[in-house]
């Protein structure tokens, strides 16, 4: 392909891009030095934001929280996932079914699965699960307003939102497992666990890495289900770095607008790091071809 | 969220049907019930929701819950359209993604041929930035779209948020699109110069009908991001071009009858993506696990 041919093909790619991603990401950063407000030229402040930032304990406790939320979610969604992808592997004519009532949970608006799951919990709207828990232990959980039952709320619905994206990697993985393996495995004598451990988890690695790297950078810019499932997110200490880039930054007017850029350049700073393994990957693939 | 995939390690494809016939011996039986049981559990927050909704007003959120004994009512969905602006809210919804969709398709698909038949460290490069661009949290580009989009005098149009999604959107359409192409052995596009075939009419006439089926799956996924999408329409938007998701969160602090609407309308927005769920099941598959994956 000619040079000139590929500008031509590029070319509005490019340009959309270039007008609609590069120069507002250019603006964010140029915020993130000063104390400015939108429409307005701003003063420059140096670092104070970034420092402001740091130093801010509810941001502190937003990046605890982000963090806790990131950890558990992505094991679990790592240990469900390889579960249900092996049970999976073995089935038949049911799989299109359950893999279509799986997906739906990961295709549906965010914002929609995080008000079906208030409703489900919270005795406010008659949910299933707060009688059921009544019944059984007599106790009253209130979901919204108390720290951990909220976080477990959280926990459970961003599972239940990313498991089947990871339970479809995992059973691609495991379809890529060669046959020869698992039998060579059980001659030699290996229980099912050890065959999992020793044998079927090393070849697949390189899948669970990649479907680690995805959860921790969906986890890591919660936003969307926050609206619902925790309203008072800042008050109870569950407040994700979105959720506090939105609320300093855009919802209580703008005056915090250089902060809550501050803490966007943060979150981008920290987001090349984790896909670092694989921007070198495909450099050194590059560097192959060229 | 399903904009986040980006590129997983090479090879992976999910065969159709188990390629090895497994005796059914009563494990596996339990396998199957426990996945059942399982699945169940993944649409229970939704089945609720349904049961909510098609509840008379005064049941509909009682504690403990009401499970019979009532007549189920469409009533909501009623309410829904007669005393909200919800059609408009569905018209801007479905405005934005078409709109959004066609266009990220039109500059989507010569760019990500072009990257996928220009060798060398351009293209790479090219490809890099797409995939920093895609993980970028959404903020970083939302917030200045606000600002810029009040200086041009479009906020709140449903123009300056499709415009906005398709640019959100662009990185992983270019990638998902790029990995297509990279499957279509260059020397069909070769054999088709030689015959006196422009790159343009390569592109037009070899191309595109070979990449049916991977512009339908780019097709499927940008559509459902604009389809879905809270946070840019939470920020670009105010009244005129509000869409359906950002409808259903101001709806949530609201009374009794407002809740239940909020409900009905999030079952409407569920209904489609069912449908994509079940019958586009193939495409949304390969989107995941074959196209977006390889890099």
């Amino acid at each position: 392909m000619r040079r000139r041919e590929f500008s031509l093909l590029m070319g509005p790619s490019l340009v959309v891009m270039l007008g609609l991603l590069v120069i507002p990401l250019v603006r964010t950063i140029q915020w993130s030095f000063q104390e400015v407000q939108y429409g307005s030229p701003g003063d420059w402040v140096g670092l104070s934001n970034y420092t402001h930032a740091l130093t801010d304990p509810r941001f502190g406790q937003a990046v605890f929280f982000t963090m806790l939320l990131t950890v558990i979610v992505t094991a679990a969604i790592l240990v469900l996932g390889y579960l249900i992808a092996t049970g999976m592997n073995g089935l038949g004519k049911l799989r299109p079914v359950i893999l279509g009532s799986m997906l739906v949970a990961y295709v549906l608006p965010n914002i929609v699965g995080a008000v079906s799951f208030s409703w489900l919990f919270d005795q406010n709207f008659g949910g299933a699960v707060n009688y059921v828990i009544q019944a059984i232990t007599g106790q009253d959980i209130l979901w919204f307003t108390q720290t951990w039952p909220n976080r477990f709320m959280v926990i459970a619905h961003t599972v239940w939102h990313l498991l089947p994206f990871s339970m479809l990697m995992i059973l691609a993985g495991l379809q890529g497992v060669p046959m020869e393996l698992r039998e060579a495995a059980k001659i030699d004598g290996a229980s099912t666990r050890k065959t999992h451990f020793y044998v079927i988890i090393p070849t697949i690695r390189g899948i669970l890495g990649f479907v680690c790297l995805i959860t921790i950078m969906d986890v890591l810019r919660t936003f969307d289900n926050l609206i619902p499932l925790s309203p008072q997110a800042d008050a109870i200490g569950n407040e994700s770095i979105m959720l506090y880039v939105f609320d300093t930054a855009f919802r209580d007017g703008s005056q915090q607008l250089g902060l809550g850029s501050a803490v966007n350049v943060l979150s981008i700073l920290l987001i090349i790091v984790c896909l670092f393994p694989f921007i070198r990957g495909l450099l050194k693939e590059a560097k192959a071809k060229a | 969220m399903i904009a986040e995939t980006i590129t997983a390690p090479s090879g992976v494809k999910v065969r159709k049907a188990a390629t090895v016939r497994r005796r059914r011996s009563g494990s596996s039986r339990t396998v199957a019930v426990l996945l059942l049981l399982t699945s169940l559990l993944m649409l229970a927050p939704f089945i609720w929701t349904a049961l909510s909704v098609t509840k008379p007003t005064d049941v509909a959120f009682a504690n403990p819950p009401v499970l019979t004994g009532y007549t189920p009512t469409f009533q909501a969905f009623v309410d829904l359209w007669e005393t909200t602006y919800f059609a408009q809210y569905l018209v801007n919804t479905m405005a934005v993604a078409v709109m959004s969709t066609i266009v990220a398709l039109v500059i989507g698909i010569p760019a990500a041929y072009a990257l996928s038949r220009f060798p060398g460290y351009v293209s790479a490069i090219l490809l890099l930035l797409a995939l920093v661009f895609r993980s970028l949290p959404r903020f970083s580009v939302v917030l200045p779209m606000y600002e810029i989009s009040r200086a041009l005098g479009i906020y709140d149009t449903t123009f300056a948020l499709a415009a906005a999604l398709v640019a959100i959107n662009q990185p992983f359409s270019i990638w998902l699109l790029r990995n297509f192409f990279a499957e279509i052995p260059k020397e069909l596009d070769e054999a088709a110069m030689i015959d006196g075939c422009t790159r343009l009419g390569v592109l037009r006439r070899v191309m595109i009908p070979l990449m049916r089926p991977g512009i339908l799956t780019a097709g499927i996924f940008v559509f459902l991001f604009a389809f879905q999408e809270y946070l840019t329409a939470l920020v670009l938007t105010d009244t005129s071009s509000k869409t359906v998701p950002v409808f259903i969160t101001t709806q949530l602090g609201q009374t009794l009858p407002m809740l239940q609407q909020a409900g009905a309308a999030a079952m409407l927005l569920t209904l489609p993506v069912i449908a994509i769920s079940f019958v586009a099941q193939k495409y949304l598959v390969a989107g995941l696990s074959d196209g977006s994956v390889k890099g």
